[in-house]
C-alpha cells in the first residue's frame, strides 16, 4: 500500500523572521523583509533593495566547527533544518540511520565561496587561491552538511532546479517516502543573496527599484531575496509510530518543461497549465477542491501574465484566491518555492491566506482574485504551490489538511 | 527496483563522441590522448606542472557544429554543447530521433501524446559552468558589474545546460538536474527510476555532464589532486576529465512496445552517506558508505555478491579514494572480484563519472570490452555488472546492471 506523506515540522530562515512562529506571524500581518542591501555595495548598479536576511547569525545555530567548515548558504539550510527537527518534536538523534534522506533545492548553492575563490585567483593568480576554501564550494554540499549534523545516512541529493527547486525537492522527497525508499526526508531549499546574481538581474532589466508588486498594473519587476525553508516529510506509519501531529499532507505534484526559452515562460503557458492540472489529478481531488493558490508571482510582466492565464485556463470561471509571498520576501530563487510551501502549511494551519502587499492598481490583463494588502480568512483544506523557473521549468505541489485527501494511489497512467 | 531498459546511449568523452567511438576506445584500452601540454580548452602555458606530468583527458577536437549544425550555438558554453550533443546522439541511438527529428510513434493508437511530451532529461552535474561564472566575475571585478554580458548570465545558473538541452531537443516532460558530486550520475538513475515509476515520462535521458575549464584545473591542482603539484608523487593524482554521457532509460514494457533495441538493463541501486570521525574534516573517503551502498544495491537487485561478474569502479588515481573504494569492494564482494577502472582512459569526469561508468558497464556486458582490469580476472561471460561511485564527502552510490 502506498504511504501517505505528512509535513510534521518546518524551519525557516527568512527576511521576515526566523522559525515557524515568527514567519507565520509575519505572513499574517503582511510584513515586508525588503531593505537596502547591506552585504555588498549595490549602489553602482542603480538598484538598492532586496529581501536580505539580516538577523541570521550562523553561530546562533551551528557549532564553531560547523561554522568553520561550511558557507553561509549551507549554514542557513542547516539552521532551518535544526528548527524543523525541533518543530517536529524529533529528538537530536531521532533521524540517525539509513532511513532518513536529505533532498534539498538551490539555484547557486555556495555562490559566495566561488566568488571568493575567483577573486583570489583573478587578483593573485592560481597560487593565491586558499586551498581550504575549495572543497566548500558546490551545491552538492547543502544536504551533506545537513545529513552529517542529523546523523542521516540515506540519500543525500541536491536538485538545482532554479526558482522551482523547492517544489522539485519536496515532490521528489514525497516520492521517496511513498515508494518506501525512506521513512523521513529532510527537504526544502536554501539560497543566498549574492552580488553576481544581483548584477545579472539588473543587467537583464528585470529588477524593480524598491517594491515587488505582483499582478499590479504598475509593476516594475522583481526583487531578489534569500533564505532557507526546510520541511520534515514523514511517512504516515513513521509519524503514527511516534504519535506525531501532522501539520499538512503532501499530495501530488506536477512537473513539465516548456522547451521554449531559457529565461521566459511560454506565452501560452501550456507547460505550466499541464503541470497544475497534473498536480491536481495526481492528488485525487477535483478542481473545485482547491481553496487557494500560493503564486509564483515574481512581479515581472512575463510571469504575471503567464500565471494569470494558468489560473483562468485551469479553473475556468471560478476565481480561486491567489497571492504572492514574493511581495514580502522578494524572490528567494531556489528557496522561494520551499518558503512558499511553508506558506501553504501556514494557510492550512491557520485558515489565513497571506497578502500580496503593495497591490494598488489591478492589471486588467491579470484577471485573478489577488489577496490584496491584508490577509484574508477562508476555506483552507487544499492549497496549491505554483512555481515557474529558469530553464522553462514548471512545478506545482499540492498540500492538504490531514484527513481530507483520498488514499494515495499508483500513478494515473498519464504523464504530466 | 523494477528493471529498466537502456535502449541507447550518447556520449562525448576522451574516448570519442558517440557509442561506436566510445566502445572502440574502451575495447582498445587506449589511454587519453590529451596529456601533457596539449590542452585545448585553456592556455596551459601558465602551468609548468602541465609539462611535467599532469594529465588532462579532454574531449579532443570537440566540435558541436558537426552534430547540431552551425546555427544558434554561439550563446552556449562548452558544458551545454557537450550535453546537447550527447542528448542528440542518445535519442538517435535509441531510435527516438532520426536525422535530428522525432521518429514517428508506432503502435501507440490515436490517443498517443506527441513524443516531446513523453521524453525528459535527468542529468547530474557537480560544478556548473565555472567557465561562464569566472568570465562574469572577471568583468565585475576588473571592470564594472554593470558591464557583465546579460546573454552569458543564464549560463551561470546550475540547471542552465539541462534547460538549453530541453529547448534544443524539444524535451517537454520532466527536466531535472541533480548534484551529488561524483555520485550524482548514479543518483540520477535512481531519480529516473522514481520518475518512470510515477509515469512522469516514458523515456528519460539519464546521465551526467562536466566540462573542463581552467578553474576546474586550478582548483583540483591546488588540492594536489591532479598529480601535478610538486609535492605529490608522480601518478598519485587523477587524470582530470570532462564529457557528457546519457543513456536512454525506459520501462521494459515501453521499450518492448516500440520494438526498441535493449543494450542492457538497470536492476538495482543503493546509496549511503557516512560522516567523518573527526569534527574538523570535510573531505573524506568512506569505505563504510560505499560498502553499505553496494549491499543496498545488490539487495535491491536481488543479486548475490558472487554473481557480480565485473565491478566498474570509479578508481581514478587518487590514492586515498581508490584504496577506500577497492577496500569496500573487497569487503562486500571478496578480493577475487574483477574490478575495472575505465577512468584510466576517460579521466575523472566528476558529475558525469557514474554515467561514464554505466556506459562502460554496457560495453563489458555486451562483451565489447575487456580492458582496464585493475584487480582479479574478467570472467569469460559477463552477465552482471556493478557500477560504483565514491564521493569526496562521505557519499557513495552503486548501481547493478545486467546483460539484455
Amino acid at each position: 500500500m502506498l504511504q501517505r506523506v505528512y509535513v510534521t515540522g518546518v524551519g525557516v530562515v527568512s527576511s521576515v523572521g526566523l522559525g515557524r512562529a515568527a514567519f507565520f506571524a509575519a505572513l499574517e500581518t503582511g510584513a515586508s523583509g525588503i531593505t537596502p542591501v547591506a552585504s555588498f555595495d549595490a549602489s553602482p548598479l542603480g538598484r538598492l533593495y532586496a529581501g536580505e536576511v539580516r538577523a541570521f547569525e550562523p553561530r546562533d545555530h551551528l557549532t564553531r566547527a560547523e561554522c568553520r567548515r561550511m558557507g553561509r548558504c549551507s549554514a542557513m539550510a542547516l539552521a532551518a533544518a535544526r528548527m524543523a527537527v525541533s518543530d517536529a518534536n524529533l529528538g537530536p538523534s531521532a533521524l540517525a540511520g539509513p532511513r532518513t534522506a536529505v533532498v534539498l533545492g538551490t539555484t547557486m548553492g555556495e555562490a559566495q565561496i566561488l566568488e571568493e575563490l575567483d577573486e583570489e585567483w583573478i587578483v593573485g593568480g592560481a597560487g593565491a587561491v586558499t586551498r581550504a576554501l575549495i572543497p566548500r564550494y558546490g551545491s552538492t554540499l547543502l544536504p551533506i552538511h545537513v545529513a552529517r549534523a542529523l546523523g542521516a545516512e540515506g540519500m543525500v541529493l541536491t536538485l538545482p532546479a532554479a526558482c522551482a527547486a523547492g517544489n522539485y525537492a519536496i515532490g521528489f522527497a514525497a516520492d521517496l517516502i511513498r515508494s518506501g525508499r525512506a521513512d523521513v526526508v529532510v527537504t526544502g531549499a536554501a539560497e543566498l543573496l549574492q552580488e553576481l546574481q544581483f548584477s545579472g538581474f539588473v543587467r537583464l532589466a528585470a529588477m524593480a527599484p524598491e517594491r515587488c508588486q505582483p499582478f499590479d498594473l504598475n509593476r516594475q519587476g522583481l526583487l531578489l531575496g534569500e533564505g532557507a525553508g526546510i520541511l520534515i516529510l514523514e511517512s504516515e506509519a513513521h509519524a503514527a509510530g511516534r504519535e506525531a501531529q501532522p501539520l499538512a499532507e503532501v499530495a501530488g505534484y506536477g512537473l513539465s518543461c516548456d522547451a521554449y526559452h531559457i529565461t521566459r515562460p511560454h506565452p501560452d503557458a501550456t507547460g505550466s497549465i499541464g503541470a497544475m492540472r497534473g498536480a491536481i489529478a495526481r492528488s485525487g481531488i477535483a478542481l473545485s477542491d482547491v481553496d487557494f493558490v500560493n503564486a509564483h508571482g515574481t512581479g515581472t510582466r512575463h510571469n504575471d501574465l503567464a500565471e494569470a492565464k494558468v489560473m483562468s485556463e485551469v479553473f475556468g470561471g471560478r476565481r480561486v484566491p491567489i497571492s504572492s509571498m514574493k511581495s514580502m520576501l522578494g524572490h528567494c530563487m531556489g528557496a522561494a518555492s520551499a518558503l512558499e510551501a511553508i506558506g501553504c502549511v501556514f494557510t492550512i494551519q491557520t485558515g489565513v491566506y497571506p497578502p500580496t502587499i503593495g497591490y494598488e492598481t489591478p492589471d486588467p490583463e491579470c484577471d485573478v482574485d489577488v489577496v490584496a494588502n491584508v490577509c484574508r480568512r477562508g476555506k483552507s483544506d487544499v492549497v496549491l504551490n505554483n512555481s515557474l523557473a529558469f530553464g522553462g521549468y514548471n512545478a506545482v505541489t499540492v498540500f492538504a489538511r490531514p484527513g481530507v485527501l483520498p488514499a494515495p494511489r499508483p500513478a494515473s497512467g498519464k504523464p504530466s | 527496483m523494477t528493471p529498466r531498459a537502456v535502449t541507447g546511449f550518447g556520449v562525448a568523452s576522451a574516448l570519442g563522441v558517440g557509442r561506436a567511438e566510445f566502445v572502440a576506445g574502451l575495447r582498445a584500452g587506449t589511454l587519453p590522448r590529451t596529456m601533457g601540454t596539449d590542452v585545448q580548452t585553456f592556455d596551459a602555458s601558465r602551468y609548468p606542472q602541465l609539462r611535467e606530468g599532469a594529465r588532462i583527458a579532454e574531449v579532443r577536437g570537440f566540435d558541436a557544429t558537426r552534430y547540431l549544425g552551425d546555427k544558434g550555438l554561439r550563446p552556449l558554453d562548452r558544458l551545454t554543447k557537450l550535453l546537447i550533443v550527447s542528448a542528440r546522439l542518445a535519442l538517435e541511438d535509441a531510435g527516438l530521433k532520426a536525422g535530428g527529428t522525432w521518429a514517428d510513434a508506432t503502435g501507440r493508437g490515436d490517443g498517443a501524446r506527441p513524443w516531446p511530451e513523453r521524453v525528459g532529461l535527468v542529468v547530474s552535474n557537480a560544478y556548473g559552468s565555472l567557465e561562464a561564472i569566472h568570465e562574469l566575475h572577471r568583468v565585475a571585478l576588473l571592470e564594472d558589474a554593470r558591464y557583465i554580458n546579460p546573454s552569458r548570465f543564464p549560463l551561470t545558473v546550475s540547471n542552465s545546460a539541462a534547460g538549453y538541452a530541453s529547448i534544443w531537443e524539444d524535451l517537454r516532460a520532466v527536466n531535472v538536474t541533480v548534484s551529488d558530486g561524483n555520485c550524482g550520475a548514479l543518483d540520477a538513475v535512481a531519480c529516473a527510476d522514481v520518475l518512470l515509476g510515477g509515469e512522469r515520462a516514458e523515456a528519460l535521458l539519464v546521465g551526467g555532464v562536466e566540462a573542463m575549464s581552467e578553474g576546474l584545473f586550478v582548483a583540483l591542482d591546488r588540492l594536489g589532486a591532479t598529480g601535478a603539484s610538486p609535492a605529490a608523487e608522480p601518478r598519485a593524482g587523477a587524470v582530470l576529465g570532462e564529457g557528457a554521457a546519457l543513456a536512454v532509460l525506459e520501462t521494459s514494457a515501453a521499450a518492448h512496445a516500440r520494438g526498441a533495441q535493449v543494450l542492457a538493463e538497470v536492476i538495482g541501486y543503493g546509496t549511503s552517506f557516512a560522516a567523518p570521525a573527526r569534527e574538523a574534516s570535510l573531505v573524506h573517503a568512506s569505505p563504510e558508505a560505499l560498502a553499505r551502498a553496494i549491499e543496498a544495491a545488490l539487495s535491491d537487485a536481488g543479486v548475490a555478491a558472487r554473481d557480480v561478474d565485473v565491478v566498474v569502479s570509479g578508481a581514478s588515481g587518487l590514492r586515498a579514494f581508490d584504496s577506500a573504494e577497492l577496500g569496500a569492494i573487497g569487503r562486500t564482494l571478496g578480493d577475487e572480484a574483477c574490478v575495472v577502472a575505465p577512468k584510466r582512459a576517460l579521466g575523472e569526469t566528476l558529475g558525469a563519472g557514474g554515467a561514464m561508468g554505466m556506459l562502460s558497464a554496457i560495453a563489458y556486458l555486451r562483451d565489447e570490452a575487456r580492458s582496464h582490469v585493475v584487480r582479479g580476472t574478467l570472467r569469460a561471460k559477463v552477465r552482471t555488472a556493478l557500477v560504483t561511485s565514491l564521493g569526496y564527502y562521505g557519499n557513495a552510490s552503486a548501481l547493478v546492471m545486467r546483460a539484455a
